[in-house]
């Protein structure tokens, strides 16, 4: 399958100031690719350079096959956008401010708007700038979703709706994922990337510093063992772990009769387990990988070199 | 759905509510000055008065006709009242158009659509023109009601060039301001551009009319171009009124040429 955004050594300089230095990622079509990084990382100045709202430095960009450049509107129609912060004001009701949309976007089925309102719980005859950031959030994803677009662009799309409402959107995500629909998502918290995309790039200070598949992300991910043995001395515990492949930070919590350790694992279980499996274990806890654990050690390493291991 | 000019219909019908307001503040200023001409303008006492005041401030307001009915609706509504909500409106018009946009965030996401930004700039300048050229014709419609009963003797041929000078000079200024914004992306920068085009030609003229030694000044007074002949009494300058519009067409032109080579929303 064609990639459906492609960009190679994307830079953005605003004034003297570069925000982008050297951007390089492809999304393929029909997934789901998800882009992390705290604020300021440069989330929002890429989509916006995929959508020629803002123009590149320097660099290539190739969005649906195509130039964001020299696209123009009829590139712009296959494609819905979400901004990461959305203006809405104007005392226009949201379903007029929506047929404003329509008539500048690619054709809308027939009933498509009100059945997504229905979804998302928004009511469309209230003027828009009535809206709580909630409902012109809601606004906004319908206006984004409505023309059934080749390629969603969404920027921070969560942000401000309760729970069931995002619950409600990752759905919209998947279906639009199997109709063949290619989705770039951006947020802050992977937790809620990860629950969507197949692929998550992390964006730091403006350079790509790792793209894995969310599996990938799994498995290299640190999880959190402790467990309570008896019939064996504390020290012989913690050295018997400190054979396994990826354990670390072996700490011992007790000892008296029985020990109990704890201990972070990176990488496969099966040797682990194993190794506890000579032990007479009274308890064992091996966590879920914290995922958010693992890219925060990739935000506070150190930028270069990038780390880059294949999508899958 | 696709209908003809989108950008168009949404810069006109969702400003209905601003559209109708001025026009009620310029037909409630139409009403309030031309009935009062027979018993102000027109009476020798007037005139007595005009003649008492300091020649500079009868030049620097423009009355030395105003004991005619043209010169009286000139001086008034024309070069006074009407110029002044004629050039605020048209220029919060302008200014809000793409600057104002912008700077809401609004323009953004207008732009991820299927429009091009000339497209975007020209439906809105177009909807701009044609509020300005509504007012325009009302206070002519207005005018030519109230001729008679006022007794005015305005020609309607006049008139006519009076409104066209009239709507020229406020869309010069709200071009202005939509220039000022396309360029800059703030609306302030926008208001600031029509607010300068405006009380600079209005200051120029008055100044310029002072002594020969300024009169220079006049050349660089739009509202000198429109109204230094008193359009009312004597009809329009056809060629200042081609000046005036053809500058307003240059500055939508720079609009959209800014607009479309830079970055939004930064």
């Amino acid at each position: 399958m064609p990639q459906a955004i492609s960009t190679r050594s994307l830079t953005k300089k605003f004034g003297r100031r570069e925000v982008l230095h050297g951007v390089d990622f492809s999304v393929e079509t029909g997934s789901v690719f998800g882009v992390i990084g705290p604020n300021g990382a440069g989330k929002t100045t890429t989509m916006r350079c995929l959508l020629d709202i803002i123009r590149p430095t320097s660099g290539e960009v190739r969005v649906l096959g195509e130039d964001p450049r020299l696209g123009g509107p009829e590139l712009r129609r296959r494609i819905g956008y979400l901004p990461g912060e959305l203006f809405l004001e104007g005392r226009v009701t949201g379903r007029k401010l929506l047929s404003h949309y329509e008539a500048i976007s690619g054709p809308v089925p027939p009933g498509r708007i009100d059945a997504l309102a229905e979804r998302l719980g928004l009511d469309l005859d209230r003027h828009t700038r009535k809206l709580s950031k909630g409902n012109k959030q809601k606004l906004g994803l319908v206006q984004a979703f409505m023309h059934e677009p080749e390629l969603l662009v969404l920027d921070e799309p969560t942000s401000g709706l309760d729970p069931l409402i995002q619950q409600e959107f990752h759905a919209m995500v998947r279906e639009a994922r199997l109709k063949g629909q290619t989705i770039f998502l951006s947020s802050h918290v992977l937790s809620e990337v990860q629950q969507t995309a197949d692929t998550v790039a992390i964006l730091r200070d403006g350079r790509i510093i790792a793209v894995e598949s969310v599996s990938g992300l799994r498995e290299g991910a640190v999880r959190h063992l402790r467990f309570t043995a008896d019939g064996i001395t504390a020290h012989d515990a913690g050295a018997l772990l400190g054979t396994v492949p990826g354990v670390g930070n072996v700490t011992v919590l007790e000892s008296n009769g029985t020990v109990t350790l704890s201990a972070t694992l990176e990488g496969a279980i099966q040797p682990l387990v194993r190794t506890l499996g000579t032990l007479r274990l009274k308890d064992l806890v091996l966590e879920e990988p914290d995922l958010e654990e693992s890219v925060l050690q990739m935000y506070s390493g150190p930028a270069d070199p990038p780390r880059r291991e294949a999508a899958t | 759905m696709s209908t003809t000019l989108p950008l168009f219909r949404r810069a006109f019908f969702d400003s209905w509510r601003s559209t109708l307001a001025w026009a009620a503040g310029l037909a409630g200023a139409t009403f309030l000055y031309l009935p009062l001409y027979p018993s102000i303008g027109g009476s020798a006492q007037m005139q007595d008065m005009i003649d008492a005041l300091p020649p500079e401030m009868v030049r620097a307001l423009n009355y030395d006709q105003i004991a005619t009915g043209p010169g009286y609706t000139q001086a008034t509504l024309f070069g006074l009242i009407g110029f002044l909500l004629m050039t605020i409106a048209s220029v919060g018009w302008g200014a809000a158009a793409v600057g104002g946009d912008e700077e809401s965030g609004q323009l953004e996401l207008t732009l991820a659509h299927g429009v091009t930004r000339v497209q975007v700039v020209l439906e809105r300048a177009l909807s701009l023109v044609l509020r300005v050229v509504l007012l325009a014709a009302l206070v002519f419609v207005l005018v030519r009601a109230l001729n008679e009963s006022a007794r005015l003797e305005i020609m309607p041929e006049n008139l006519f060039g009076a409104a066209v000078l009239f709507a020229g000079l406020a869309l010069l200024t709200g071009t202005a301001a939509l220039c000022g914004g396309a360029v800059s992306g703030r609306r302030t920068y926008g208001l600031a551009a029509g607010a300068a085009v405006g009380v600079v030609g209005y200051v120029f003229n008055a100044v310029g009319r002072q002594s020969p030694d300024v009169e220079w000044l006049l050349n660089l007074s739009p509202y000198h171009w429109a109204y230094g002949n008193v359009p009312v009494a004597n009809g329009a300058d056809w060629a200042a009124a081609g000046w005036i519009w053809g500058i307003s067409a240059v500055l939508v032109a720079v609009a959209a040429f800014a607009v479309s080579r830079r970055d939004v929303g930064t």
